[in-house]
């Protein structure tokens, strides 16, 4: 199990190649990935994203990724986990985000890397500020996020 | 007894500061008594933080907990606006 925070951008073919190094058991790897998106929903003509920053709390932030991947391990049978987060200054259509689980068979890759996406979401302390050619916007919470987190009946 | 506070993004800049370590008194030992006294004794920020109470996130030793959690000497205070990260 891995968790990285970095201002780097990252590869997820390395990652996964670490990954699969001398684990013959793994037989699927699921991979989510969430980019910085230029124009943000509606506002195509109206607003385009400059930059993103990323803020966390260093240290709660390692402990809450840490807490989701065990929690995704003692529901799923997965042979292995990681989680990057970038933070610092983020541009247009880099990635923001890495979520890569590896398991025998597809179906507890599939569910546990949804898992882990949808509890980072609203538990692991980042914040999105999008500073775009006319403003400098904090991003909101979705309640879609918390809806998606609080299907999979668990609180924490 | 002497805390640390951490401030994380609006609310850091609202404030101006990332963090502070400040004296507080046994009756102020939760998030929520403090920030009741503190908006008292030096206003400014500290008053939207207790108008905005219901839309900010506390923690303790960087556990998300409730605003009657009690603090303790050496306790980290965090004041965060909901997390928006992925």
């Amino acid at each position: 199990m891995a968790i990285y925070i970095q201002k780097e951008l990252f590869e997820v073919e390395k990652i996964i190649s670490n990954i699969r190094k001398n684990k013959p058991l793994i037989g699927a790897i699921v991979s989510f990935i969430g980019y910085v998106r230029e124009f943000n929903g509606n506002d195509i003509k109206v607003k385009k994203l400059k930059q993103m920053d990323l803020e966390h709390y260093p240290g709660m932030t390692e402990k809450e990724l840490m807490r989701i991947e065990l929690n995704a391990k003692s529901r799923w049978d997965l042979e292995d986990v990681c989680i990057i987060h970038r933070v610092g200054k983020l541009l247009p259509s880099e990635p923001i985000v890495a979520v890569i689980v590896a398991s025998q068979h597809r179906k507890n890759a599939f569910e546990a890397c949804e898992f882990i996406i949808d509890f980072l979401k609203t538990d692991a302390p980042f914040w999105k500020k999008e500073i775009s050619d006319q403003d400098q916007l904090w991003v909101q919470d979705s309640s879609e996020d918390y809806k998606r987190k609080n299907n999979w009946g668990i609180k924490k | 007894m002497k805390i640390n506070i951490l401030f994380f993004a609006a609310i850091r800049e609202e404030f101006g500061i990332n963090k502070k370590s400040i004296e507080i008194s046994k009756s102020e030992n939760s998030p929520y008594k403090l920030i009741n006294s503190l908006s008292k004794k030096e206003q400014g920020s500290w008053i939207m933080l207790l108008n905005k109470k219901d839309s900010v996130r506390v923690a303790i030793n960087q556990e998300i907990c409730d605003w009657n959690e009690q603090l303790n000497d050496g306790d980290e205070l965090a004041f965060f606006p909901p997390i928006t990260g992925g």
